[in-house]
C-alpha cells in the first residue's frame, strides 16, 4: 500500500482516509501495518513513551479480551450438529422467543386467556399441567438458560427459558420440562406467590439420536400463541432476572 | 424448499464453533448467542444456501442480519444497560481476584462498545483474522475493519481508564 505521510502525527492512506495514531497502533499490533509505515513506527515508538505506553496498553487490553472470550461458554448446544445432519426435520422456529417480542404485544388479559392444552397421549407420563412443589421451586429459583437441565425428581428435567412481563402486571416463565424422551414446553406464571401453568405444549424431541421429528406442532404453536398474546414487554435480561429471582419476585 | 447439500452440512457442523463466537461477539450475551446461533441455522436449513456458496461467509451474514434484524425489533442495548446499572453493585462483591475484578471490567467494556465495532475487534484480535478476512466475513470494506478495531481499541482503553480512575 502506497502511503503518504502529511507529518509525524497524521497519515493519508490510499482513499484519503485520515489515520491517527490510534490507528497506526492498532494496525501495528494487527501486523497490517506495511513496512514502510512499521519502520517509522518503531523508530517512534523508541523515542515517544507515550505512544509506547498506549501500545502496551492496546496489547494488555487485547490479552484480556482473548481471556474473556476464553472463559465464555463458547460450546455449540449438543442438539445443533445432528439438527444439521438430520434430513428429514421440521423447523418449528424452537429460538423464535426474538420475533415474538418484535412486536408490541397484544395486551390481553391473563384472566381472559384460557388455559390450552395439552394433549398428553401416553398414559405412564405425568401430566406436565400439574404444577407440584419441585416444579414450582425450580420456577421459583432456576435462572433462564440455553442449554442444560435441572433435575426435578420422577426422572424430570426442568430448564427455564425465559421470564417476561405479563399485562395483568404478573411474572411468567417459559419453561422446558423433558422426561424420558418426551418434551413439554409451557409457561407458568406467579399468582399471589404460586406458580400456576397457563399453558404446556409438547415439543421437539430427539429421535433415535439423529432426527427430530415434532411431537406435536399445534402445540408448541399454542405457547407461542399465548406468549405473544399476553407478554407486554421484551423477555428479561440475565442480570434483570438475577435480581428479580434474588428479590423473591 | 432449498436444502443444504451433504458437503455444505459438514461444513456448517465445522463451523459451528466459530458461529457460536461470533454470536458471542455480537451479542455479548451467552443466552442471546445461543439464541442467534439456534435462529441462524434454523434459518440455513429452511432458505439453504447456493450450491457454490462460501458455507463460513454465508453462515456469517445470514447470523449478521438475523442480529441486525433483532436490534432493530427491540432495543436491546438500553435494556441491558439497565439491568447492569441495577445489578453492578452487588456483582463485583463477588470478584475475588485482581484479575477477576479486570476480566469483569474488560467484560463490561465490552458489552458498551457498538456491535460493529465489537464484532471487528473480536475477529481480529480473539479469531486472529486479518482485516481482509473480518471485512469478508462482515461485508465492509478493509477500511471499515481497520477503523472499527482502532476505535474498538481506543474506546476500550478509555473505558477502562475512566473506570480505573473513577475506582481510584
Amino acid at each position: 500500500m502506497i502511503v503518504m505521510s502529511d507529518d509525524r502525527y497524521n497519515v493519508v492512506d490510499m482513499a484519503g482516509t485520515r489515520v491517527d495514531d490510534d490507528h497506526l497502533l492498532s494496525m501495528y499490533v494487527d501486523n497490517e501495518l506495511d513496512a514502510e509505515r512499521t519502520i517509522a513506527l518503531i523508530s517512534r515508538l523508541r523515542s515517544e513513551p507515550v505512544l509506547r505506553a498506549r501500545l502496551s496498553a492496546m496489547e494488555t487490553n487485547d490479552a484480556l479480551i482473548k481471556k474473556v472470550y476464553s472463559q465464555l461458554e463458547t460450546a455449540v448446544p449438543e442438539h445443533l450438529a445432528p439438527m444439521v445432519t438430520a434430513t428429514n426435520i421440521t423447523i418449528l422456529g424452537t429460538a423464535r422467543r426474538w420475533q415474538r417480542w418484535a412486536s408490541v404485544a397484544v395486551a390481553a388479559s391473563l384472566a381472559t386467556a384460557m388455559a390450552l392444552v395439552v394433549t398428553v397421549n401416553q398414559t405412564d407420563v405425568f401430566n406436565p399441567m400439574t404444577m407440584d412443589a419441585q416444579l414450582a421451586q425450580a420456577l421459583e429459583r432456576s435462572p433462564s438458560r440455553a442449554q442444560g437441565w435441572d433435575p426435578l425428581g420422577d426422572n424430570r428435567e426442568f430448564r427455564s427459558v425465559l421470564t417476561f412481563p405479563a399485562a395483568d402486571g404478573r411474572w411468567c416463565r417459559e419453561f422446558l420440562l423433558a422426561q424420558s424422551e418426551s418434551h413439554w414446553r409451557g409457561v407458568a406464571c406467579r399468582d399471589n406467590g404460586e406458580w400456576v401453568n397457563q399453558v404446556v405444549g409438547s415439543e421437539v424431541f430427539l429421535e433415535q439420536e439423529t432426527q427430530y421429528r415434532p411431537a406435536g406442532a399445534g402445540d408448541a404453536e399454542q405457547v407461542a400463541r399465548f406468549i405473544d398474546e399476553t407478554a407486554t414487554d421484551v423477555a428479561l435480561g440475565p442480570q434483570q432476572e438475577a435480581a428479580l429471582i434474588s428479590a423473591g419476585w | 424448499m432449498a436444502s443444504l447439500t451433504r458437503q455444505q452440512r459438514q461444513d456448517l457442523i465445522e463451523e459451528l464453533p466459530r458461529l457460536k463466537r461470533f454470536c458471542l461477539s455480537l451479542t455479548s450475551d451467552p443466552t442471546d448467542a445461543d439464541d442467534l446461533l439456534q435462529i441462524t441455522v434454523e434459518r440455513l436449513l429452511e432458505k439453504g444456501m447456493p450450491e457454490d456458496a462460501h458455507v463460513a461467509k454465508w453462515s456469517h451474514r445470514v447470523c449478521r442480519n438475523l442480529w441486525i434484524d433483532e436490534i432493530r425489533s427491540r432495543d436491546v442495548r438500553s435494556r441491558y444497560a439497565q439491568s447492569e446499572s441495577a445489578v453492578e453493585g452487588a456483582g463485583t462483591t463477588s470478584a475475588n481476584t485482581d484479575e477477576s475484578v479486570q476480566l469483569d471490567r474488560v467484560s463490561a467494556a465490552m458489552e458498551r462498545l457498538p456491535p460493529e465495532q465489537r464484532a471487528a475487534l473480536v475477529q481480529v484480535a480473539v479469531e486472529g483474522c486479518s482485516y481482509a478476512e473480518a471485512a469478508a466475513l462482515l461485508e465492509v470494506p478493509i477500511g471499515t475493519i481497520m477503523s472499527r478495531v482502532a476505535r474498538a481499541r481506543k474506546a476500550l482503553a478509555e473505558d477502562l481508564e475512566w473506570n480505573a480512575e473513577r475506582e481510584a
